[in-house]
């Protein structure tokens, strides 16, 4: 199943050399995480530890187990915390 | 006294999710009983002190704590040698981006004292009059260096470095220099030339805003006892022990698993009690004492010694079509970190524009180290901040184009679908209700008339958390309920735990008591923090309760001898699921509670989760000001806030949220303010010169309770603390407008400050 991932531009310019879209196969952000490091070895560590996800919009703690609809819009962004 | 008007299309009916039971924890906080962190002692305990600098930039050449040492009744001296080297390097999110090198440096300055009020030195003695004297026999050889305190000043080529070798992060390309700046950050989307050569009328304005304080009534207070076999015990009041018991082992070179820390009552928090400052010093001088030592802060250190939320510098520009459509936007947020970097200005970034859909728009961020304490978060750290520029800019443009500033909000309003300029499209609605609501409500339609007087509105918008949170709950022997959670309850949490519980087992509230466990009696819960609590922890008190329901029903099946699937449970009892599986009377909690060890033994079930999916809170409000001519004073006559909660669990208490962040937010806007002389030093550490607001201060606050419930919620919570500080600056600036026609442009809009550009009007 066909997922668009998504980084911000200063993400993208970082690690994945500007590009800033890409189309992975994947039911769960496991799959997702797993298809960007075989792409950019180390990316996958990153995103766990630096991002938070938004799947269609949903906002996740970036994990394994979030399940990625069909053509899900996956957008990785900066992690965010309150007060 | 509640004011609050309750708008909700629901049709569901709870028994208790949505009442007003009596909080649990109000007892022992009236009658003086709660235990808050200066509260413990235990036996043997030494009183701590800590040495802070007096200057805002200095190196320290030399600290000889000989004589300290020398005094009786000391115990024990500790400075940053006795804390392990952390690396250089930026770990985890961009936001927070932890970098232990900067952590351990504010906790105890090593080579520079980088404002004042810093940590230096500690001691602990017999008692706290030797604490202090041994604190001032500390001789600490300075050589003081040349400071900067604005944010503007701090980002010259030519201002004076915190940091030697500190370079801007975020660059296209890896500058040759250093800079105090140590961050950029930019968010962009669509064309903002085309969009604002598109517009009829552009709007731009530069901003600033004072650093303030999150001003909790209760000082930050710990004890720490430390064993010759390296575990140890902490007691302290914070928003987060989890978090409390990590830093501390990062910063000792401890294990996690070593430490046990105990949430104490919370006098207060609003972000700033999110992280350490006095757990990992007062667990030193256990180690070195062999005893327990207990540190608190005065109220001065607190002022000098921890964080306040950013000042800043910003610009923005707006630009709109005649009729209403905003077409572009575009902003720069300059804000002060303090003296390690760290702002929340990506929070600013992000939130400014979130109410809206706007097709162009920019954001960009600066993170800038100056000679103040290091920022901490407060009440949706950087939204405030940013909605105080770009609400003011569109007030502009609603003026600008003749248009109702309410209207001007519905024509742009952000609904599901919308893209936020960070990418991801908004998954949640909300803002529409809660302008409707504001504007159904008879307030809107009773402007003021008096002479001087003047109407502002303003909105604004949070992520709202999620993450990881455990509970655990207890079925006892006479059916009575405990719900241990790990969550310092800062905002009500207790009740509205309870409440869920209650509501989940169909049970009477009055049987389920809440509380707050100790890291070593329930699983990791992240901070208090970020609006999260209510959906995160209380999705895991409702896995909890059901999972409890399931062995309720496992049990009754084995008191019945029908199979598991035989058995429901319905309004607080176990029932046969149908008229198959036999004639029997329906099983109480009590009566299952009381058979719990002929049935397998305690009656007990836990779950964690990490919460997603959690919808952020919108927020617009109405004030009506009148303005003394004479003397500059803002006067509050009219303050209504509508806010969309999702679902109000425990109405009163998100009210009273509401009011809280609308109180602080009174005072951002007009009194508020850290102010330094042209030494660096904070000239007013203390409620006497930095003036809270006070009842007085201000009218009743009418709340709008907008129930809009986030379905990923099991009783549609969303989270409800902070948006409500995000509008009140720009509510108020934009009705000072109004009455004065003058637009003011920096915080605090105090009487000198407002005189001053009624002057020059």
């Amino acid at each position: 199943m066909t997922a668009t991932v998504t980084f911000t531009a200063g993400f993208a310019r970082k690690y994945t050399a500007g590009v800033r879209e890409f189309e992975v196969e994947a039911k769960n952000l496991r799959g997702v995480i797993r298809a960007m490091e075989e792409m950019f070895p180390g990316l996958g560590h990153t995103l766990e530890e630096e991002t938070n996800v938004a799947i269609n919009g949903e906002l996740h703690e970036t994990g394994y187990f979030q399940l990625v609809p069909p053509g899900a819009e996956v957008f990785f962004i900066p992690r965010i915390e309150g007060g | 006294m509640n004011d609050s008007t309750i708008v909700t299309d629901s049709t569901k009916r709870f028994k208790w999710v949505g009442t007003r039971p009596i909080r649990p924890d109000g007892v022992p906080k009236v009658t003086g009983r709660a235990m808050y962190g200066a509260d413990l002692k235990l036996p043997g305990m030494l009183f701590g002190k800590v040495l802070r600098s007096p200057h805002a930039h200095a190196r320290i050449l030399k600290i000889d704590t000989s004589k300290a040492e020398a005094l009786p009744g000391v115990k024990a001296v500790c400075t940053a040698a006795d804390l392990p080297e952390q690396k250089n390097e930026f770990i985890g999110p961009e936001r927070v981006a932890v970098n232990f090198w900067h952590v351990t440096r504010n906790i105890l300055a090593r080579e520079k004292a980088l404002y004042e009020g810093h940590a230096i030195a500690a001691v602990a003695a017999t008692s706290a009059s030797i604490a202090e004297e041994a604190a001032s026999l500390i001789e600490v050889t300075y050589e003081v260096l040349p400071h900067v305190i604005d944010v503007d000043e701090a980002m010259k080529p030519d201002a004076p470095l915190l940091f030697e070798n500190m370079k801007t992060r975020g660059l296209a390309t890896e500058p040759e220099g250093f800079s105090n700046i140590s961050k950029r950050l930019e968010f962009v989307v669509g064309d903002i030339d085309k969009g604002f050569a598109e517009a009829d009328v552009i709007m731009e304005k530069e901003f600033k805003t004072a650093a303030v304080h999150q001003a909790y009534i209760e000082p930050h207070a710990c004890v720490a006892k430390m064993e010759a076999d390296g575990q140890g015990e902490i007691w302290t009041s914070s928003q987060g022990h989890f978090q409390i018991r990590a830093l501390t082992a990062k910063l000792l070179g401890s294990k996690i698993g070593d430490l046990r820390v105990s949430p104490a009552e919370i006098g207060g928090g609003f972000g700033g009690k999110t992280i350490a400052y006095l757990e990992p010093v007062a667990a030193v001088l256990s180690r070195k004492s062999g005893l327990p030592v207990r540190l608190q802060m005065t109220r001065e250190d607190v002022f000098r010694g921890t964080g306040p939320t950013s000042g800043s510098s910003m610009w923005a520009k707006v630009g709109v079509k005649k009729d209403g459509t905003i077409v572009a936007a575009d902003a720069i947020f300059k804000f002060q970190a303090g003296a390690h970097p760290g702002s929340p200005v990506m929070n600013a970034c992000l939130c400014s524009y979130s109410p809206y859909d706007i097709p162009n728009a920019r954001a960009v961020g600066y993170d800038v180290v100056s000679n103040r304490p290091k920022a901490a978060a407060y009440r949706a750290p950087g939204a405030p901040i940013g909605h105080w520029a770009v609400e003011s800019v569109i007030d502009m443009c609603a003026k600008a184009i003749g248009m109702d500033p309410v209207d001007l909000r519905l024509k742009n309003v952000a609904g599901i679908g919308t893209p936020t300029i960070a990418g991801p499209k908004h998954a949640h609605a909300g803002f529409r209700e809660t302008l409707e609501a504001l504007k159904a409500h008879p307030a809107y339609t009773a402007p003021p008339t008096g002479k001087n007087q003047g109407r502002g509105i303003a909105a604004g918008y949070w992520f709202n958390g999620g993450g990881e949170s455990s509970a655990t709950l207890q079925v006892n022997a006479d059916g009575t309920v405990l719900v241990a959670t790990g969550s310092p309850d800062i905002g009500g949490s207790r009740a509205s735990m309870a409440i869920m519980a209650a509501e989940t087992l169909g049970v009477d509230y009055n049987t389920v008591r809440a509380i707050v466990a100790d890291t070593g009696s329930v699983g990791y819960t992240h901070v208090t923090g970020g609006s999260r609590v209510t959906f995160a922890t209380g999705t895991a008190v409702v896995n909890a309760t059901k999972a409890a329901i399931k062995d309720l029903c496992k049990r009754a099946a084995m008191i019945w001898d029908v199979d598991p699937e035989g058995v429901i449970w319905e309004d607080g009892f176990a029932k046969p699921a149908g008229a198959n599986v036999g004639d029997f009377k329906p099983l109480s909690i009590a009566e299952l509670g009381g058979k719990a060890a002929a049935t397998g033994g305690p009656i007990t079930a836990s779950a964690g989760v990490n919460a997603g999916a959690q919808a952020p809170g919108f927020g617009v409000h109405l004030v009506d000001v009148e303005v003394d001519p004479e003397t500059g004073h803002v006067q509050i006559l009219r303050y209504v806030a509508a806010q969309d909660v999702g679902r109000a669990i425990h109405p009163s208490y998100v009210e009273g949220q509401i009011q809280g962040g609308v109180a602080q937010g009174v005072g951002w806007a007009l009194s508020e303010e850290y102010i330094y002389n042209n030494k660096g030093l904070l000239d007013n550490p203390g409620f006497l010169d930095y003036r809270c607001p006070v009842a007085s201060d201000l009218p009743m606050i009418e709340t709008i309770l907008v129930e809009v419930p986030n379905p990923v919620h099991p009783y549609g919570a969303k989270g409800v603390g902070e948006v409500c500080i995000c509008p009140p600056m720009a509510a108020i600036g934009n009705a000072i407008q109004h009455a004065t026609g003058v637009r003011m442009t920096d915080l605090p809009m105090s009487p000198p400050r407002v005189l001053e550009a009624l002057s020059a009007k």
